[in-house]
């Protein structure tokens, strides 16, 4: 295939380029740096190579969330048959490099006392980036998969990343393996649909979709396709790794798998799945309300006994990648735009109270000693008055109480179920909000409430951290009592 | 439509199925013929006839498993170089900087090896643990301080 | 312009509390009070300054307007006719009361408790303000919160599972209105081209299929029934009053439960008039079930709190009969009775509370004899013991006969059978006065009564409660032409089918005769003023 660079093609690509460059070279300033700091002369702080690398990595981010308008004036754009940048991807893609500085910055807090971690996590955390990027602008079986894989391959390094932790080293293998496994499923299942249509463009996939009901080859193919991103958004029944992995990985890397890596996969769903016509593929609608419905229930119910609050918050994000479901299977061909914003808005609520709840527990944790049991936070309204409120204002946002942003999330998705007549999701999703409640509000009260073992010591807290809470709480609050701006957004986003 | 589609499917239905009574014909032939004992050393690992003592699960280097992957990578990051030659004159110009992108990649991810000192064999240089994936964790369980 | 005080007083002084109250609780508590009564004195004024109400102007009397969420429709819409400011009123006047019955009650962390007051009060006014859909159900679901932290936190020794009891019930609940709120907003959009919007004024009237309208009228009593409460959704009430400070309490039984009766009569109805036509008697048997229900298990109560809350079901089971039989009279009881059980409950609660501080238990078998040392305490408990009997001359007297005499037009039966509640509620009532105040003093408590600030707490309770039971002309004026105005709205009436003609409440108190009945439809569809 011929096909020659244009400027504008650079121009729309120069986001994810930036993020790859700063790969390599966050990678090179590293080895530097290493050599340059032999053992015994630096001080017990942070090393130059991870300061230089956080530093680098934060702007080269910031600069690719600046590019975006860039980028966005020249989409909506084909750059071969990869890649397609427009509005919907670049929105995407400005949520997943917001998430990846915070994530960056709470890394940078996380690993402060941490002398020999080096900077590796953070050309992880920019490779990672890149390929959640790639997958949210991808158009074809080819980079959604090397998007996804980009992105995993990173992630199973940075799920062990404390590798002195036993719980560090399952959740690196528990993750290395079943991501491997579902990616064959994946592979299977592309195969399978290559086999039959003779396609690997997405868009015509979601095409052919609608013209008239498809073999059962294609069906199933499908089917393994789900498998696949069903693992990556840890939906009921490829959920069983989230709990252990959420727990072993640092607090910074679990906020990162939440947000980010389902984020970008839930995108690429939603792109090409929205319009599709449900009502001629009777297998995947089915599959697809059983998982949502499924991943609700399992996801709420495992979560109302836990005691070790990164397990409840993974249990917990389970569920709420069921609701999100919702408005996938909401996005028939009369309420396209509504489910579009809705999913918008839902994640943008999501990542919101997600960053913000890992980023307390980030921000109380040390590679040394993970804050997450319940007695970690009993109490923590004496100890840390600031961060208690927040964790208890990022947990009514999960639960999705007015005057937070996860109130408009949840309203957004309710209004798309109730548009698209699907009454038995929503009235799922009602009971299950009310289940949810049960652990969330258990959570935040036990903030106020007295420890009753022996409280953890102090932490003195990183102001990289703060300020990255600071920002999320504002926004949580602020988007939730105006919501305009966020709306006007994804107004333009649906506009494509 | 895809060559696929036009050949019939019976001839890999009848492959697999051959290969499938093939593993399963000798894994039962073997257990019906083999020989079995029920000895007191028969559950014992074999070690020249001597009697082990220890574990079996000691400290290993890894650096055996480090070079086999180095060599993996480097070289299966090869085969594109090859691909690339075959087609080089219609790929232009833009062809030839995404080829040098990826060669300098490569290079650059060699350079971070070799600083840190993955390349070294044996004797580390920098003293064990420098990486800190798990490249260079090999047998020390103890996390090294610079 | 002034309805949006109502809301921003209290959320003001709650925010500044809470910082205050760190360096000085004395100063949060009276900043509190001070925007308490300043709210109180806001709504006093505008019932005061409200021209006479049969003029035939509309029956809105002040209203605000503010773009918020144009994309969605949504917009804040707050305004105020006679149902809306009495409830407003009296929110205002309960709320003084729990900022002064905490007084010397609540030690701990008195900045934050005070925070989660004022708000929660803050969205009780928005609640009975908001005339948005979407900004009602906003406020609706914000005033749990507050109250929730206000239960686990500084409640009994139950309150944990009390609070997240309470929480979810009413939660799930309202997440089901909104579910129904949202059906009636695409309904309504679909129907006029796109005219998407959750103003109330405007969504009155959308015609719909008897089916979606049972349905999304299933949602909407689902969410009042929990707040009310109605029987089978009661359960998360007794728990919930018990394990409250007392003025959590206090807010809980005298405006929450309100918000339940104001629901059916703003939204439920007027918006669904011929389901609710059809729903109706079974709503009626609820009530019914509920007057006796919780008159029953009322004595059957060795807590203090616990009999007072059970009370409560029985009490706003009147609420929901007279609703329901949805004429001029029946409507009018439903209000006085609201106004009313809010005094006379709140004061009981406060009367729990303070029996609770100084004696440090709530069980009737160990308190006893109380009046030797605390006269004046005494005193007051019988007098809002007898108000909650029904003694002619006090509050609910006024409100229960109206609903028994509108109900009895509709369904004598069931008239009959609810009249028997009131027998109960006698029995229980004095019992509570024997068991606390009479009979031998078992453990020698020793009290101290009411002092100079408990006095004045409950002289303003006195005299609210004998205001409405000698001259409940007042308060129904008030809401009379919000009454008829939400009667136009639903067409001809729920109950009213049965051919008797309507008796008109004034006639009836013996003040002089309206022209207007309020079965008579005047000017359908435009009197709500829209601007």
């Amino acid at each position: 295939m011929s096909w020659n660079w244009t400027m504008a093609d650079a121009q729309a690509l120069l986001p994810l380029m930036v993020v790859s460059a700063a790969a390599v070279v966050v990678l090179l300033v590293l080895a530097c740096c290493r050599r340059a700091g032999v053992a015994g002369i630096l001080p017990a702080g942070e090393t130059p190579a991870t300061r230089i690398g956080a530093v680098l990595t934060v702007i080269a981010l910031a600069a690719a969330l600046a590019l975006l308008p860039v980028a966005g004036a020249a989409a909506p754009r084909s750059v071969t048959f990869l890649v397609i940048v427009d509005g919907y991807g670049l929105f995407f893609a400005g949520l997943l490099l917001s998430a990846c500085i915070a994530v960056a910055l709470l890394g940078h807090s996380y690993f402060r006392q941490e002398t020999s971690a080096g900077g590796e996590f953070y050309v992880l955390l920019l490779l990672a980036a890149a390929g959640a990027m790639t997958l949210v602008f991808s158009r074809h079986f080819a980079s959604f998969f090397l998007g996804l894989e980009i992105l995993s391959v990173s992630l199973y390094a940075l799920a062990a990343y404390n590798r002195a932790s036993l719980a560090g080293l399952e959740a690196g293998v528990k993750y290395l393996v079943l991501a491997a496994s579902s990616a064959s499923f994946l592979l299977l299942g592309m195969a399978f649909v290559y086999a039959k249509t003779g396609t690997m463009d997405l868009g015509r996939l979601a095409q052919l979709l609608n013209a008239a009901p498809q073999p059962a080859l294609v069906t199933v193919g499908l089917l393994l396709i789900m498998v696949g991103v069903g693992f990556k958004l840890a939906l009921v029944p490829f959920h069983l790794w989230t709990a252990d992995v959420y727990q072993g990985a640092p607090a910074a890397v679990t906020a990162f798998i939440a947000t980010v890596s389902k984020g970008a996969m839930f995108a690429l769903l939603m792109r090409y799945l929205v319009g599709v016509n449900f009502t001629l593929q009777y297998p995947l609608l089915a599959v697809l309300t059983a998982v949502a419905v499924g991943s609700m229930f399992v996801g709420n119910l495992l979560a109302l006994r836990q005691e070790n609050v990164k397990r409840l918050l993974a249990y917990s994000s389970i569920a709420q990648l069921g609701y999100l479901l919702v408005t996938l299977l909401a996005a028939g061909p009369g309420g396209r735009e509504l489910a579009i914003r809705a999913a918008g808005g839902f994640l943008a609520a999501y990542f919101i109270a997600t960053l913000g709840a890992f980023g307390v527990v980030s921000l109380l944790s040390s590679p040394q000693r993970e804050a997450e049991s319940f007695d970690d936070y009993r109490g923590l309204a004496w100890r840390h008055p600031v961060l208690a409120g927040v964790l208890a204002a990022m947990l009514l946002s999960l639960a999705g109480i007015p005057l937070t942003v996860g109130f408009i999330g949840k309203f957004y998705v309710l209004a798309a179920g109730v548009n698209a007549n699907l009454a038995a999701l929503v009235a799922a999703m009602v009971i299950n909000s009310g289940i949810g409640l049960y652990y969330y509000l258990r959570l935040a009260i036990a903030l106020f409430t007295p420890s009753r073992a022996e409280p953890p010591p102090r932490v003195a807290i990183h102001p990289a951290g703060a300020a990255v809470l600071a920002v999320l709480t504002v926004l949580l609050v602020a988007v939730g009592v105006y919501p305009q701006p966020l709306l006007r957004l994804l107004a333009a986003v649906v506009a494509l | 439509m895809p060559l696929i589609a036009t050949m019939p499917l019976w001839p890999l239905v009848a492959y697999f199925g051959v290969v499938v009574v093939m593993v399963a014909g000798i894994l039962a032939l073997s257990w019906v013929l083999g020989q079995r004992r029920r000895d007191r050393q028969t559950g014992q690992p074999y070690e020249s006839g001597m009697v082990s003592t220890g574990s079996a699960r000691g400290p290993l280097s890894a650096e055996f498993y480090l070079i086999a992957m180095f060599f993996v990578i480097f070289d299966l990051e090869a085969v594109f170089l090859f691909a690339y030659a075959i087609a080089y004159d219609r790929l232009g110009w833009a062809g030839y900087v995404e080829m040098l992108i990826f060669v300098g990649v490569l290079a650059a991810a060699l350079g971070y090896l070799w600083k840190v000192g993955a390349l070294d064999w044996g004797t580390s240089r920098y003293g064990k643990g420098r990486l800190p994936t798990s490249a260079a964790g090999g047998g020390d369980s103890t996390r090294g301080k610079s | 312009m002034i309805l949006i005080w109502f809301i921003l007083i209290p959320a003001a002084a709650g925010l500044l509390a809470w910082p205050v109250g760190r360096k000085s609780p004395l100063a949060a508590r009276w900043l509190c009070l001070a925007a308490m009564v300043a709210t109180l004195a806001l709504g006093g004024w505008l019932w005061a300054a409200t021209p006479d109400h049969d003029a035939a102007q509309g029956h809105w009397l002040a209203q605000f307007r503010a773009p918020w969420i144009p994309q969605w429709g949504a917009q804040i819409n707050l305004r105020l006719d006679g149902l809306s400011l009495l409830l407003v009123l009296l929110t205002g006047l309960l709320g003084v009361m729990a900022v002064l019955c905490s007084w010397s009650e609540i030690h701990d962390r008195v900045g934050l408790f005070h925070l989660n007051l004022m708000w929660m009060l803050a969205g009780l006014m928005g609640v009975f303000l908001a005339l948005d859909l979407f900004l009602f159900y906003f406020f609706f679901e914000l005033m749990l919160v507050p109250l929730y932290f206000l239960i686990a936190i500084w409640g009994h020794e139950h309150r944990r599972y009390a609070a997240v009891k309470f929480f979810i019930f009413t939660q799930v609940s309202g997440l089901f209105m909104l579910a129904g709120i949202l059906a009636l907003y695409f309904i309504h959009g679909r129907q006029h081209g796109g005219d998407y919007t959750f103003d109330y004024v405007r969504l009155l009237g959308t015609s719909m299929s008897p089916t979606s309208a049972w349905l999304i009228m299933g949602t909407f009593f689902l969410a009042f029934a929990v707040k009310l409460p109605a029987v089978p959704v009661h359960t998360w009430l007794p728990d919930a009053h018990t394990e409250a400070p007392t003025a959590g309490s206090v807010i809980l039984a005298g405006v929450l439960l309100k918000v339940g009766a104001y629901g059916l009569l703003r939204f439920l109805v007027p918006l669904f008039p011929a389901a609710a036509r059809d729903f109706a008697p079974a709503a009626q048997v609820l009530g019914v079930a509920g007057i006796l229900y919780g008159a029953i298990m009322a004595f059957a109560q060795r807590d203090l709190k616990r009999l007072v809350a059970y009370s409560s079901i029985s009490h706003m089971g009147f609420v929901l009969l007279g609703v329901f039989s949805w004429n001029s009279l029946a409507m009018a009881g439903a209000m006085v009775v609201i106004l009313a059980h809010g005094v006379s409950t709140g004061a009981l609660f406060i009367l729990a509370g303070q029996v609770q501080e100084r004696t440090g238990t709530r069980d009737l078998d160990r308190l006893g004899g109380l009046w030797e040392t605390a006269p004046r305490m005494g005193g007051v408990a019988m007098l809002f013991a007898l108000a909650s009997l029904g003694l002619p001359g006090l509050g609910n007297f006024i409100g229960e006969f109206l609903v028994l005499a509108g109900t009895f037009q509709a369904s004598p039966v069931l008239t009959v059978v609810a009249a028997g509640g009131m027998v109960a509620s006698a029995i229980y009532a004095l019992w509570l006065v024997q068991r606390i105040f009479h009979g031998p003093n078992r453990e020698s408590w020793r009290l101290g009564d009411l002092n100079a600030r408990e006095g004045l707490m409950y002289a303003a309770l006195v005299a609210a409660i004998v205001w409405i039971g000698l001259y409940p002309r007042a308060f129904l004026d008030t809401f009379k032409p919000a009454g008829q105005w939400l009667r136009e709205m639903s067409g001809t009436g729920v109950g009213g089918s049965t051919g008797v003609p309507p008796v008109e409440v004034r006639s009836l108190l013996g003040t002089k005769p309206s022209v207007n009945t309020g079965e008579t439809p005047v000017l359908p569809g435009n009197s709500e003023g829209r601007p």
